[in-house]
């Protein structure tokens, strides 16, 4: 059973591996990082496989591996910017970004970690509202909650959707 | 939502590396040897090898210790048959060994003597393996002492060796015939070793002796030929970058129909969740 599991987990990895290259890409924005990213994920994921109970958690449980390893070495690599000289050269750069309110993409990418995660994993990897509420670990309602605020600061109008 | 469909469309568009699925099947590659340890446990044993073990379980229960010729287990065919030469398992305090040694008899008068050959390199076979991998578990528990386990901690290691062997084929033509030798915590050890005999003709099949002097570029192109077809056709990837290409050494075995088949282990040449592959090369 547990390698019938292990298979179907490599099966997916496989098949969905230019979404969880693009999740991560979108957080560390650029290519070494994310191919890191991804493939410290698919080291994680089959050495810890006895973790994932059945075949219906395979899908929150990887995003939420992916998730977990973009925020981590994005917190790594703050760390050592904040140590380096550099650092302060590279202020005027950030705030530049910040100007272009037009792009709504950009927008999203300066927006604070969780309100990032719930609309990167709602619009761009489509995933339900129950599913997102897994992989943050988070009340459904909190999700919710989030979500809408989230929007409303953004800006876009609220179409009736589904599940929103 | 215009802007949010403008916002996923640029996402959508991060262009993926060739890379990634490079990266990713690495990764998959280097966790499965490592997970996947007894992977040959689960492959069937012969009919013969089943009454082999009854034969077992008898003389366990009578004696600690049991090691005892069996001869005379035909499987199967007229001019040739498999029959285990000797077969026995032992336990002792840490290890499980459980060998079976086959041996060819012909029953043509005139090819006497040259399975002899055979026989004495197939039991030398078997024996080093069994030798070895007992070696290889007293080394095994040495390092796990070493570094900080306990005795009581290595009793519930389940150390088991075992060599044991499958007909592929058996026609009046062809013998084929695989000794597998497997160690319970080490797959990294497990060994495949595949005999295929010419019956009619008395001889020792190589992959030189059926395709003639240019073997090695015959098979190679015939099998990247197979390869190319098969991706296409599944669409998964084979890692034929990684392979070192046919030599004298290459595993194969003679099927039904007269072919040789050569076989790839899990992770040689492709994914483990795609088992062993097999190339079927026409003459």
């Amino acid at each position: 059973m547990k390698q019938d599991l292990y298979n179907k987990l490599v099966t997916y990895i496989i098949e969905n591996q230019d979404k969880f290259y693009r999740l991560a890409f979108s957080y560390v924005k650029n290519q070494d990082d994310a191919l890191d990213v991804v493939q410290n994920a698919v080291c994680k994921a089959l050495t810890h496989y006895k973790d994932l109970k059945n075949e219906e958690a395979i899908k929150t449980w990887f995003y939420k591996i992916v998730l977990n390893e973009s925020l981590a070495l994005l917190k790594a690599k703050k760390r050592l910017v904040l140590t380096d000289e550099s650092y302060y050269h590279e202020i005027p750069y950030e705030e530049k970004q910040f100007e272009i309110y037009d792009d709504l993409y950009t927008q999203i990418e300066q927006m604070e970690e969780d309100a990032q995660n719930i609309i990167k994993l709602r619009f761009f990897e489509e995933l339900e509202l129950n599913e997102i509420a897994q992989i943050l670990r988070m009340n459904l309602n909190t999700v919710k909650t989030k979500l809408y605020r989230e929007l409303r600061a953004l800006k876009v109008a609220i179409e009736k959707e589904a599940g929103v | 939502m215009k802007r949010m469909a403008e916002a996923k469309q640029k996402y959508d568009n991060i262009p993926i590396p060739e890379e990634l699925s490079k990266r990713v099947m690495l990764e998959i590659k280097k966790a499965e040897k490592k997970h996947n340890k007894r992977g040959l446990f689960m492959k069937k044993i012969t009919a013969a090898a089943a009454t082999v073990a009854i034969l077992f379980i008898v003389g366990i229960n009578s004696s600690k210790t049991f090691a005892q010729e069996i001869s005379n287990i035909p499987i199967i065919g007229s001019i040739a048959r498999i029959v285990t030469f000797r077969s026995y398992e032992t336990k002792t305090e840490d290890t499980d060994i459980s060998v079976d040694i086959p041996s060819i008899e012909l029953i043509s008068e005139e090819l006497n003597g040259l399975e002899k050959g055979v026989n004495e390199e197939i039991y030398a076979f078997c024996k080093q393996y069994a030798d070895e991998a007992l070696l290889r578990a007293e080394q095994y528990k040495k390092a796990f002492l070493e570094t900080g386990g306990t005795e009581e901690e290595w009793a519930k290691h389940d150390i088991k060796i075992k060599v044991w062997y499958e007909v592929k084929t058996l026609t009046d033509e062809y013998l084929s015939l695989v000794i597998m030798g497997n160690e319970s915590w080490n797959s990294a050890n497990n060994q495949a070793k595949y005999y295929s005999f010419d019956i009619k003709e008395g001889k020792w099949l190589t992959l030189k002796e059926i395709f003639g002097d240019n073997y090695i570029q015959f098979v190679e192109e015939n099998i990247r030929y197979q390869i190319k077809q098969k991706e296409e056709e599944t669409g998964m990837e084979f890692w034929d970058e990684q392979w070192n290409g046919v030599d004298e050494n290459t595993k194969f075995y003679i099927n039904s129909n007269g072919n040789p088949v050569i076989i790839f282990e899990k992770y040689e040449i492709a994914p483990g969740a795609a088992g062993s592959q097999e190339f079927e090369i026409v003459k």
